[in-house]
């Protein structure tokens, strides 16, 4: 068993019990304050826009599934996806869902029937929303493009896994004039987010939308942990460079 | 009564799948300090991924029923843009064609509508990229306030740096641009992926004990 194999294991298990920590203490009413994120604010009178319009809102769960590395980038649209279906579920008004995998596809119309409960046309409704367009980027961006055009988008929001193809889709709603909020955790694809979206979502955000936008205990208690685990981590470094510089 | 049985019992097999892929992770990295069961780990890890794998074609197969549905759905109702719906369906079936008659997806059929049709219409869609690339340096380079006087001031002394006008206009200018990426650009990335890794492993997590559960109604 090698150290480093051994400090991951312990981290882990650290994690692990921070979670049940925080997850209880939320669940027994210590909600905590979280600082505001423009995005997820904007994101929340998205729906009204679009009823008030009469034009679609569209939302994209980019290229990744839910079966490979980029699982958890899929999960933080599907928490932007729950929270856009409950408020459908309400208005009447569903959101256009577009996904590159099909394995997001099931995981999407699944959160679409959840929240609109045993109610079967509306759940058929919001299913003729979903659109699972192709596996290629390229081909994805282009139906992305042509999406956005055709139906006359009014709010663009596009959270989940991008590569470079983020920006010729990004660029299309800027050129549409639609209202686009992006995120997405690749480094390399922040920039062109930067430069096409008004409101972004930088990295880690997007994993914090399902404590945002529907104040779930798992969600709420996951961020505490996760913020521990920083602090825990960053001095873990700050001892390893000290000890590093005295030898 | 029956869904919630249907909810329990698929929390339940998610979190025995997650906890047996996560623990043949770790005891692959041990092999020796579990005897024969890590053995019986790897080998029901192995067999979970390949039944994952099973599943992704299955949802390819709907998948393809969703592009069906979708553009079929918009033809009918004579929606703004049939015609490119017309064009999607009749290349979807004009390209199964191809694939049965000419024995599958790696016979020569299939690989020349990939080689002239498919690749070159990606690269071309993915050349636009330089345009649109240089219509969102722009508009990205308008200075509003300090943040974006920044984000241009540092923009430029990199794009200086990289092209070897920029050794003639100032020689340290090259040496500049590598302490930016080298440096604050590199600490900003460490700290973006630093957070990524541990929203990432807080999803998984919370999928793991069952307190996230996006597989069920």
């Amino acid at each position: 068993m090698t150290g480093a194999l051994l400090l991951a294991t312990i981290l882990l298990l650290l994690f692990v019990a921070l979670l049940f920590l925080f997850i209880g203490r939320v669940r027994i009413g210590h909600e905590p304050m979280l600082r505001r994120i423009s995005a997820f604010e904007a994101l929340k009178g998205f729906t009204g826009r679009a009823v008030e319009t009469g034009r679609p809102l569209h939302l994209s769960l980019g290229m990744g599934g839910v079966a490979n590395e980029t699982t958890a980038d899929t999960l933080a649209g599907l928490s932007v996806l729950n929270y856009l279906a409950e408020q459908a579920a309400v208005t009447g008004v569903h959101p256009t869902v577009s996904m590159a995998d099909p394995t997001a596809m099931l995981v999407a119309q699944n959160a679409l029937k959840a929240a609109h409960g045993g109610d079967v046309q509306r759940t058929e409704a919001a299913y003729r929303n979903v659109r699972w367009i192709a596996p290629q980027p390229a081909a994805y961006a282009a139906g992305v493009m042509s999406l956005l055009n055709v139906d006359n988008v009014e709010t663009n929001v596009m959270v989940g896994s991008f590569g470079d193809e983020y920006l010729l889709m990004g660029e299309a709603a800027v050129r549409q004039g639609t209202l686009h909020i992006g995120g997405t955790s690749d480094p390399n694809t922040l920039p062109f987010i930067y430069a096409s979206a008004q409101e972004t979502l930088l990295g880690e955000e997007i994993y914090a939308a399902g404590a945002y936008l529907q104040k779930q205990p798992a969600h709420l208690g996951s961020l505490l942990a996760q913020d521990t685990m920083r602090w825990i981590v960053a001095l873990i470094i700050l001892v390893g460079v000290v000890m590093a510089s005295l030898g | 009564m029956s869904i919630r049985i249907g909810r329990v019992l698929a929390t339940v097999v998610a979190i025995v799948v997650g906890l047996l892929v996560l623990a043949d992770l770790f005891v692959s990295q041990w092999p020796n300090s579990f005897g024969g069961f890590s053995q019986i780990i790897n080998v029901t890890g192995a067999l979970l991924v390949s039944w994952a794998a099973i599943v992704i074609a299955f949802a390819l197969f709907l998948g393809f029923a969703n592009v069906i549905s979708v553009h079929w759905t918009r033809i009918r109702s004579q929606k703004p843009g049939t015609i490119y719906s017309g064009i999607l369906l009749l290349s979807l079936v004009g390209t199964l064609i191809v694939g049965f008659y000419s024995g599958g997806p790696n016979s020569y059929g299939s690989q020349l509508v990939f080689d002239f049709v498919l690749q070159p219409l990606e690269a071309t869609f993915f050349a636009l990229l330089a345009i649109f690339i240089a219509a969102a340096a722009f508009r990205a380079f308008r200075i509003r306030d300090l943040e974006t006087f920044f984000f241009v001031l540092f923009a430029v002394i990199v794009l200086l740096g990289q092209v070897p006008l920029g050794i003639y206009l100032w020689p340290e200018l090259p040496v500049i641009k590598d302490w930016i990426l080298n440096v604050p650009t590199l600490a900003g990335v460490r700290g973006i992926l630093l957070g990524v890794a541990l929203g990432t492993i807080a999803t998984g997590l919370r999928i793991l004990i069952g307190a996230d559960r996006p597989y069920t109604d």
